[in-house]
């Protein structure tokens, strides 16, 4: 016999305990609001009237797969829960899909046809579908024998472009014949990614050697670096980061020959300093890490956190100290904008 | 011809075939996983080709993920991808 696909309702007390229960039993425990609350639809995989399956989507990730293997065909239901998580991100017209999954898992998704981005010891990120990585790479800009240029590459939120970031680039810009400035894609901070990318071209329009791009899924994402987002345990962040870490050193630098990457050293974002840390780890010999000390003014870092805590208060007399022109005028246009997404709930004191 | 949109077809259960395809302009590419790889692989993307010409595509990426599929079972997921890519409702029954 075989088992049927259905949808749960996980705000169905039955169903959220019948799920729960399930997982457990297979050793996935962690159910904090902040995970559960993402996934878009669970699915459900019923024999015998029991439970033996089950698998979750939110937005493009593939999250919660579990499946008990007793009375089958090992591999049989694992198939039937990811064809049909598949099926459902295709006809939502999601072609691109991630799994960020226990190491131990990546040759089962492999065998559905993901393909591996890059692993640890505990962990694996796996891709399917287009536009992967390759496509990726092929949309980004490119100078001529790219190969024996200084490429370097910075990675940045910029929420939002302060003189700070400006500075970390004109270092890049220095030593390089072409800089990538990476900025992250996930749409999840104070100021919208589209505006981000904005401030960010506009901050470093005079820099013919910048180019700004998009992370994509690749470069601290929702998918890769869930904790950038949400405050996290150490443990987490570095697990994460070093997945992100390792894509860009064997994905993405080998593809577009960067052998530099800049970052901005970090006095307060417990985050981005066990990220710092992990880049420096995981990345030289193949690309080498220059960390610039942060730019300060009157004896403080520049930080994006103060500029968003000025927006919030309305106070905005020392902004044109923080930040470039660009990203004072975008500011003082669109301030009522801008207070009002914090008056909603959007948390100013994460990246 | 090339496809407007991202489609599949098949799913990844015994005697299936996953059949996706994703827009491409360098001929028919095929990225095919099987465990029967070895003694089937060129038989799988053969059929997959000539499905796809018969249908006038040319220019396309597909991903293949075979699980034990017969040649008719390849086809049929093969004409209902292609199918959805190019949003077509009608059956080829040229092809068929």
């Amino acid at each position: 016999m075989t088992a049927q696909v259905v949808e749960m309702q996980l705000n169905n007390p039955h169903d959220r305990t019948q799920w729960q229960h399930f997982l457990t039993s297979l050793g996935i425990t962690n159910f904090s609001a902040r995970e559960v609350d993402q996934i878009d639809t669970t699915l459900g995989l019923i024999e015998d009237d029991q439970l033996v399956g089950t698998g979750s989507i939110a937005g493009n990730v593939l999250k919660y797969v579990g499946v008990c293997n007793l009375n089958s065909r090992p591999g049989a239901r694992f198939n039937q829960i990811v064809s049909a998580l598949v099926s459902r991100l295709f006809q939502a017209h999601i072609f691109h899909m991630m799994v960020f999954t226990k190491a131990k898992y990546s040759l089962s998704f492999q065998h559905v046809g993901f393909k591996e981005l890059a692993h640890s010891d505990e962990a694996a990120v796996l891709e399917n579908g287009s536009p992967d990585i390759a496509d990726f790479v092929r949309q980004l800009p490119s100078i001529t024998n790219q190969d024996d240029q200084r490429v370097s590459a910075i990675v940045m939120n910029a929420n939002p472009f302060t003189c700070g970031h400006r500075y970390l680039v004109e270092q890049a810009a220095a030593v390089s014949d072409l800089v990538y400035v990476f900025v992250v894609a996930t749409d999840a901070s104070l100021f919208r990614t589209a505006e981000r990318v904005k401030l960010v071209q506009q901050g470093t329009a005079d820099l013919p050697n910048v180019q700004v791009v998009s992370g994509g899924d690749y470069l601290v994402s929702a998918a890769t670096f869930p904790a950038y987002f949400l405050d996290s345990a150490a443990s987490a962040i570095e697990a994460q980061t070093t997945l992100d870490a390792r894509i860009f050193k064997t994905q993405l630098a080998p593809a577009l020959h960067i052998t530099t990457r800049f970052v901005g050293s970090e006095p307060t974002s417990r985050t981005t300093a066990i990220y710092n840390q992990v880049l420096q780890r995981e990345l030289p010999p193949t690309v080498s890490v220059q960390v610039v000390p942060r730019t300060e003014v009157a004896d403080q870092p520049i930080s994006a956190r103060t500029v968003r805590q000025w927006i919030q208060s309305g106070n905005l007399t020392k902004l044109n100290q923080l930040v470039p022109p660009t990203t004072a005028q975008f500011i003082k246009n669109n301030l009522s904008v801008l207070q009002s997404r914090i008056q909603e709930g959007m948390k100013i004191n994460g990246n | 011809m090339e496809i407007k949109t991202s489609a599949f077809a098949g799913t990844l259960e015994s005697s299936d075939i996953q059949i996706m395809l994703m827009a491409g302009d360098n001929g028919i590419q095929i990225d095919l996983e099987s465990d029967v790889i070895k003694q089937f692989g060129a038989q799988i993307k053969h059929v997959i080709t000539t499905t796809l010409q018969q249908l006038n595509i040319d220019n396309v990426k597909v991903r293949a993920v075979d699980k034990g599929a017969l040649d008719c079972v390849i086809k049929a997921r093969t004409i209902a991808a292609a199918q959805r890519a190019l949003e077509t409702t009608t059956p080829a029954w040229e092809v068929l």
